[in-house]
């Protein structure tokens, strides 16, 4: 009998600390993926590939991390990036949303990739 | 007495995995609250630019010399145009948050600029020169390269670009 009662201690001593250590990591992914944090880094280095990008330039973007939160959100791929008057717009939710002002004075169009084995990219094609 | 024990030490392990996830929830918190800043890059962009305007493969932009060799004073007039940069933002009340300026001095003397072109906000420039260290002032770079005109003149040209954007990349 008594035997038997420490074990259920321990059980759940084990299964106790096993849960705290469950929420502790989702909380850490949680953090790294949140829609806020990834529309702000992302925008700015948009921005940045833009203000080094020259006319005729290329750029393949792999964005799987914003599709899936835009996805979850209900948000259509097609109008997570968009660039409004010298602005990088990424916009992951529906009330989100962040803007970052790039310098260099150059055309640029992005869309996502249509090949469907690159579901998740878009491509920045750059013009005078 | 044992089982006393035991009880007892399972209660300072959940304390101390309290304190212990409390400590971490705050240093997470901490680092992802803090704004990536980006305006080291951009001032290295800016300064990379001008310098690609004003010298490009071993050439010297053509708007920016005449035929004599010597150096146009319209090319200021439009130099963010003629270097493909626009540091206007969407509001006009809005202070332009970038500066850039090139400066030309001869071989010989190196202290008094023969040429002079800049753009954006020159109140940045109060920054650079501070003593303090704070990440609430405007990110400076600076760049210097020597330039050969057709006319085999050779110039040294000091290339300063500073990117202010306070709000958006510093908490």
């Amino acid at each position: 009998m008594k035997r038997g009662e420490i074990l259920i201690e321990n059980i759940i001593f084990i299964l106790l600390n096993v849960a705290f250590l469950t929420i502790l990591v989702l909380f850490l992914l949680q953090q790294g993926n949140g829609a806020v944090l990834l529309e702000n880094s992302y925008a700015k280095e948009i921005a940045l590939l833009i203000d080094s990008a020259r006319p005729n330039t290329v750029i393949h973007l792999n964005l799987n991390d914003l599709k899936e939160v835009a996805d979850g959100n209900g948000i259509p791929f097609a109008d997570v990036v968009k660039i409004e008057n010298n602005y990088v717009v990424v916009k992951l939710s529906e009330k989100g949303g962040y803007r970052y002002h790039f310098f260099n004075e150059i055309e640029v169009n992005p869309h996502p990739d249509v090949n469907p084995d690159y579901g998740g990219d878009y491509i920045l094609t750059f013009s005078k | 007495m044992k089982n006393k024990k035991g009880k007892l030490l399972s209660v300072y392990w959940f304390a101390i995995l309290v304190i212990v996830s409390v400590g971490i929830v705050l240093m997470v918190n901490t680092f992802y609250s803090n704004p990536y800043d980006v305006r080291e890059i951009e001032s290295e962009i800016i300064s990379g630019k001008v310098a690609d305007c004003v010298y490009y493969g071993g050439k010297v932009n053509s708007e920016l010399v005449n035929i004599n060799g010597g150096f146009r004073e319209d090319f200021q007039d439009k130099f963010l145009e003629k270097c493909s940069l626009n540091f206007e933002t969407e509001d006009e009340l809005e202070k332009v948050a970038y500066y850039t300026e090139a400066e030309f001095f001869t071989e010989d003397d190196e202290t008094k600029s023969v040429f002079f072109l800049s753009g954006g906000n020159k109140n940045w420039k109060v920054d650079c020169g501070a003593d303090l260290k704070s990440e609430n002032l405007a990110k400076c770079n600076e760049k210097e390269f020597y330039l050969r005109t057709s006319a085999d003149s050779i110039y040294l040209v000091k290339v300063l670009s500073i990117v202010g954007k306070t709000s958006e990349n510093v908490k």
